[in-house]
């Protein structure tokens, strides 16, 4: 008994000691850090993560990193804020790629300049290796302050066999918001009053919405907020309110998109068990579509007014404020592994998100994927199109406000215009205390 | 507050000299010292994270951060009138007394039918009680997933057979004016069959020799329940209407769940809206106002409740 146990502290001694000769800095053992990480879609990932970090620590002796599940994109922002407060912040978290700004400007994120210098390599080459979309929602003030880690973007959703159904070729899928009306109507079907098959769904609940609503506006050729200081928001703009009209159109006009709001499960349930024909929606519920749809799909570029256009979604890594400088170094060791193109096409694979990382698609097991999905493709095939994500200060309670206009319009108790000025408004008086300290405080 | 000690303490205190009191009151406390040390861990947690929680919260009540780069800064009761100023702190006011009053009255009703047809036990009533009570055992959480899916506009278990009938269905969880009462819906569901059990235990206090002198009397069963259940189930209205109110403030899983206070802010409950503003607006001085706000109403409901239900049981 006391054999062994000398025989295993010795070989605990020589194992830490190996480590030391391999990292002198880690002599006294792994650096323990955690990295939080939030589960957004359906699936297996928890177990995925799983399996990332594990391969992660055997690796990497020096470094021992723990996955902790957060709960979604907003549970996980509530809960590193806690965790910065209490003083103990974890070394990396992945973070809805919109809450950077937000945090930022809170003073909750750590400047990934240095770690970078640090390296030996430059900005520039550093952000090079991602698709230049992805790039807006990392970068402030032309600080890196987030690496991206997986993203998306909206699709357009076909139902192939109800368009052929209906007469419509669902190898041309239409390309104009004038296309997609004339779609839409083709595949509306009517007993009576009643609609019995809707021709388009766009979810329009809490995050979704504003997302949507942004997809429209960009589409239409417009901004939906400025992206280089976060107190500015377009809301009352032509560009917008073309979007939101011809929106409140399909419903009330044209009678092709049910009245009211809808969440994003509800509209993927609509649009797999053929009560709509056609949804607009994330590509993150690619996986979901390809493995319950009973039907031929087709996936699609977002049909544009004036210009081809969509906003990223997703998630970047963070490494949060207040951490210990071998902490900071440990999770920057782990965020550029996980963020490296093998491993980041790993985890596109594995999830359904697509990669950010370039190279990853150049690695032969994606090659071989997107060979055997090619509905796969879309999404990183729209990325040349691709914007930042709407992000300001205090980006949740902004966006709402005309999340709650936009459902008012959508259930026909107002007008795109008015619905729009009292959203300029209420998301002005939001901003307010920030511009006051930022742009409105004059020398 | 209590119900039987302020009758004995002025007598003994008025009666015995004061040296008896303090070594009576000694000898009380060296008595009951063991239950107090029992206590003691229960009372500790209780201050820790019952009235130290409710005492931070009053601390941040009183500061403010107006934005992240300006220094906290005290402002008395600033917070407090901010939040009276909010329409949309006030809509959930307004929300919350509906769904309060739109939930409690039909689950107290509810649970009353049942309990008077059940209240008798046999195989049958057994059975349909475990059935009633059912929805208690299921997780507010998961009980909203299942109706978020019943409720589910055009495909949802609602729909497939309500959409036969009406000529347009309605989007039950997206459209304004519904959805409060679809959210009411599932609480009526979910609470009826708890209250059951305190009215079943409450017919069970009703004297037996009463109903039969009743009987003998030639009481119809409505008369029986006009003048005998009803005024004896007193007590237990009371206490089922005051958790029935609490519940109506502290349950907010199903509003988390379904529609985060939406659309526009239809469902917005008030402790969906202390969430918000804690949580998305990032302003806890805000969100401490607004929880003492509610605390205060709820206390100052509850000691009425109580203070009612005592003055019932003396006159009686």
């Amino acid at each position: 008994m006391l054999f062994t146990r000398r025989l295993m502290l010795g070989l605990a001694m020589a194992g830490s000691m190996a480590g030391a000769l391999a990292v002198p800095a880690m002599a006294e053992g792994p650096t323990e850090i955690d990295l939080f990480f939030p589960v957004p879609v359906d699936g297996k990932l928890a177990r995925d993560m799983g399996t990332l970090i594990k391969e992660f620590n055997e690796t990497h002796p020096a470094i021992k990193a723990t996955a902790v599940y957060t709960g979604s994109y907003d549970d996980t922002l509530i809960k590193t804020r806690a965790s910065i407060k209490a003083g103990k912040p974890p070394a990396a978290v992945i973070m809805s790629a919109n809450f950077l700004l937000d945090m930022q400007i809170e003073n909750e994120l750590t400047n990934l300049d240095p770690l970078i210098a640090a390296d030996g390599t430059t900005k520039d080459q550093f952000l090079g290796q991602f698709f230049p979309a992805l790039q807006g929602n990392a970068v402030i003030n032309r600080s890196v302050y987030g690496v991206p880690f997986h993203n998306s973007t909206p699709l357009l959703y076909i139902n192939a066999d109800k368009a052929k159904e209906a007469g419509l070729d669902p190898s041309k899928p239409p390309q104009t918001w004038a296309e997609l009306t004339d779609w839409a109507k083709k595949l509306t079907k009517r007993e009576g009053d009643k609609v019995t098959q809707w021709g388009i769904a766009i979810p329009c609940a809490y995050d979704y919405c504003g997302w949507m609503m942004e997809t429209l506006t960009m589409t239409n050729g417009g901004r939906y907020y400025n992206e280089e200081f976060g107190g500015e928001v377009y809301y009352d703009t032509p560009s917008m309110l073309g979007a939101l009209t011809w929106w409140n159109d399909l419903v009330y006009k044209h009678k092709v998109h049910a009245p009211g709001a809808t969440s994003g499960p509800a509209v993927s349930t609509s649009f797999i068990s053929g009560n709509a024909a056609m949804m607009m929606l994330s590509t993150g519920s690619l996986t979901y579509v390809r493995d319950n749809a009973k039907f031929n799909y087709k996936v699609a570029f977002i049909p544009r007014n004036v210009r081809n256009a969509v906003p990223i979604g997703g998630a970047s890594l963070i490494v949060p404020a207040g951490l210990e400088a071998d902490k900071q170094k440990a999770a920057w060791t782990l965020i550029k592994w996980m963020t490296s193109p093998e491993k980041s096409a790993w985890w596109s694979r594995a999830t359904g998100y697509f990669a950010p990382n370039m190279a990853a698609y150049k690695t032969p097991d994606m090659v071989d994927f997107l060979n055997k999905n090619p509905d796969a493709k879309t999404a990183v095939e729209q990325l040349d199109v691709a914007k930042p994500w709407f992000a300001t200060y205090k980006t949740v309670p902004v966006r709402k406000t005309l999340e709650d206009e936009v459902m008012l319009v959508l259930n026909g108790k107002k007008q795109p215009k008015e619905a729009l000025v009292a959203a300029q408004k209420a998301a002005d008086e939001t901003l307010k205390p920030y511009n006051a300290e930022t742009s409105l405080k004059l020398p | 507050m209590s119900l039987a000690e302020p009758a004995a303490l002025p007598v003994a205190a008025s009666a015995a000299p004061r040296r008896h009191v303090l070594k009576r009151f000694v000898g009380r406390f060296n008595a009951s010292l063991p239950a107090y040390l029992l206590l003691l861990p229960s009372l500790v947690f209780l201050a820790l994270f019952t009235y130290g929680a409710m005492g931070r919260a009053l601390i941040d009540a009183l500061y403010q951060r107006a934005t992240p780069k300006a220094p906290v800064r005290f402002v008395g009761l600033d917070n407090v009138s901010a939040v009276l100023a909010d329409p949309a702190f006030t809509g959930a006011v307004v929300n919350n007394l509906v769904y309060a009053i739109g939930t409690a009255i039909p689950s107290i009703g509810l649970a009353l039918l049942f309990a008077l047809a059940l209240s008798r036990t046999n195989a049958v009533s057994s059975a349909l009680r475990a059935a009633l009570f059912l929805p208690v055992l299921i997780p507010m959480v998961a009980a909203s997933t299942l109706f978020l899916f019943i409720f589910l506009p055009n495909v949802g278990l609602l729909d497939y057979y309500i959409g036969r009938l009406l000529p347009v269905v309605p989007n039950w969880l997206g459209d304004p004016d519904i959805a409060l009462y679809a959210i009411m819906v599932i609480t009526i569901w979910k609470n009826a069959g708890y209250y059951m059990l305190f009215f079943l235990a409450g017919l069970q206090a009703v004297p037996e020799d009463v109903m039969e002198a009743a009987h003998l009397d030639g009481a119809g069963p409505f008369i029986r329940l006009r003048y005998i259940i009803l005024p004896e189930l007193k007590p237990t209205f009371l206490f089922v209407i005051v958790i029935a109110t609490l519940n109506a403030v502290t349950q907010v899983d199903h509003v988390f769940v379904m529609t985060k206070g939406g659309p526009s802010n239809s469902t917005n409950l008030v402790l969906f809206y202390i969430y918000q503003q804690a949580v998305e607006h990032y302003d806890i001085g805000k969100a401490s106002a607004a929880t003492l706000l509610t605390l205060a109403a709820l206390m100052g409901l509850t000691a009425l409740s109580f203070r009612t239900m005592a003055n019932r049981e003396g006159g009686a």
